[in-house]
């Protein structure tokens, strides 16, 4: 019944989320999209760091492209990632939002629109409240909200800004998110 | 009805408004991104809702003009992704110097930043004095704005590094003055440059290019719209000629009338096949 995940994560989100790609596997059966907050120029390099055997491949979301499952998509540096009606990848490069580009607010508010129920956005850690109204939008129109608990956090200020703002559905550790993943379809 | 559906058609009158009363039709833009713009309109003007917009956008034209801007304008920087500028310095300049005319048409001006970093190109890689260069744009006030060639200063130090980053030869502050806050650029030490209003939703190709620039426009546009402008730079690059894309756009697989020339940094060249002549709009 769900039909995307999407991620959000900045300072320290790296380790969680190369555990998360790597426990969900290359057949996991839903479409991932994600947000870091990285710097100007990051290029190929960056989704190599989520490389491992077995774990969902990541690439660069490309405008217009379908999203499919089989791959986490990341927005590419300094463009924003939404998703467009037709369950379709698009990019921008409006101005930052909460001083960002890419915006994890960005992301989460457009996918729910599209996804409404059927989408799982998941923040990890960070270390700005981008992505606390992405998850309030999510929440809002149905979708579940996961939030990494702040003691696995390196940074907690998006867990907390979350927290703040939104009655999340979960707020656990990363195995646990894991499982939740794993059991959804 | 939910708050969503009524948005919705908030926005479809707006846009209905605009392209009636000032003939800007924005119905073919990619919706996730021109909703987004939409929203920051109503925080700007401070109302509650677009539709509160709809009276003002009709009756005024000032307001209707900066309801325009805002929803048209793209943003940039002097040399943005520096390897890309880097790549067209060392190949595609000196490739286009085997044609005897040299068009080169960036399209969607902006606020000039990028009109400038071609034609600062051009200068440095000796093409200026026989090259030809054309900027448009759908606004009339943005191309009066990048004409101007002013901007605040604050963004300046990215840009040099971005200059310096993409293989610049000389001291890129040279091409500009500082006052205040602000820079500006010295357009005595650049090639002429023709500012031109071109809309690719109704307008067609209305020159012969060898190289056509036109970065992270395509991203605003929906799939029709896309195409429509493929075939308009198609029917205006001279066989042979370049296309430069954003970074994150593409021509889809097996188009006969383009081959890559480069994937990561969005190149491409106009095959001998014939352009795709139905307008379709």
């Amino acid at each position: 019944m769900y039909g995307l995940v999407v991620v959000g994560f900045s300072a320290g989100g790296i380790e969680p989320m190369r555990s998360l790609l790597a426990a969900l596997r290359a057949d996991y059966p839903l479409p991932v999209a994600a947000v870091a907050h990285l710097p100007p120029g990051s290029g190929a390099g960056f989704t190599a760091l989520f490389a491992s055997a077995g774990a969902l491949p990541t690439a660069f979301a490309v405008d217009k492209e379908a999203i499919r499952p089989g791959r986490a998509c990341f927005a590419p540096a300094d463009y924003h990632l939404l998703i467009e009606n037709g369950e379709r990848f698009a990019l921008s490069v409006d101005q930052p939002v909460n001083f960002v580009r890419p915006s994890i607010d960005v992301l989460f508010e457009s996918a729910a629109e599209v996804y409404g129920k059927r989408l799982i956005a998941l923040t990890l850690s960070g270390a700005s409240s981008d992505g606390a109204k992405g998850m309030a939008a999510v929440r809002k129109r149905g979708g579940m909200t996961i939030a990494l608990a702040p003691d696995e956090c390196v940074r907690s200020s998006l867990t907390d800004a979350v927290l703040k703002l939104v009655d999340v559905d979960y707020c656990v550790g990363i195995d646990e998110i894991i499982a939740l993943l794993q059991g959804v379809r | 009805m939910s708050a969503r559906d009524l948005e919705d058609i908030e926005a479809e009158l707006l846009l209905l408004a605009l392209r009636e009363r000032y003939g800007y039709d924005f119905a073919g833009y990619a919706r996730a991104s021109l909703i987004r713009r939409l929203r920051q309109m109503v925080e700007f003007f401070a109302v509650a809702d677009l539709a509160d917009l709809l009276p003002i956008v009709l009756r005024n034209e000032r307001v209707a003009q900066a309801v325009i801007n805002f929803v048209s304008v793209p943003v940039s920087e002097f040399f943005r992704d520096p390897p890309v500028w880097g790549y067209v310095r060392e190949h595609l300049i000196p490739a286009l110097e085997s044609f005897p005319r040299i068009n080169v048409w960036q399209i969607g001006c902006g606020h000039g930043q990028e009109t400038y970093s071609v034609a600062i190109l051009l200068r440095e890689c000796g093409l200026a004095h026989k090259a030809r260069m054309i900027t448009t744009d759908i606004n009339a006030d943005l191309l009066a704005t990048a004409k101007r060639g002013r901007w605040p200063a604050e963004q300046f130090g990215q840009w040099r590094a971005n200059y310096l980053a993409a293989g610049g030869t000389t001291d890129f502050d040279d091409y500009f003055e500082h006052t205040g806050d602000e820079v500006s650029i010295r357009a005595d030490r650049l090639q002429p440059i023709e500012f031109v209003e071109h809309n690719l939703v109704t307008d067609d190709a209305f020159l012969e290019t060898q190289f056509i620039v036109c970065r992270n426009v395509l991203i605003y546009f929906g799939d029709a719209l896309q195409a429509r402008a493929l075939g308009v730079f198609g029917r205006s690059l001279e066989r042979g000629g370049y296309l430069l894309l954003g970074t994150a756009e593409s021509i889809l697989d097996g188009d006969p009338a383009w081959s890559t020339v480069q994937p990561e940094l969005r190149v491409f060249r106009r095959t001998t096949a014939p352009a795709v002549t139905c307008t379709g709009w």
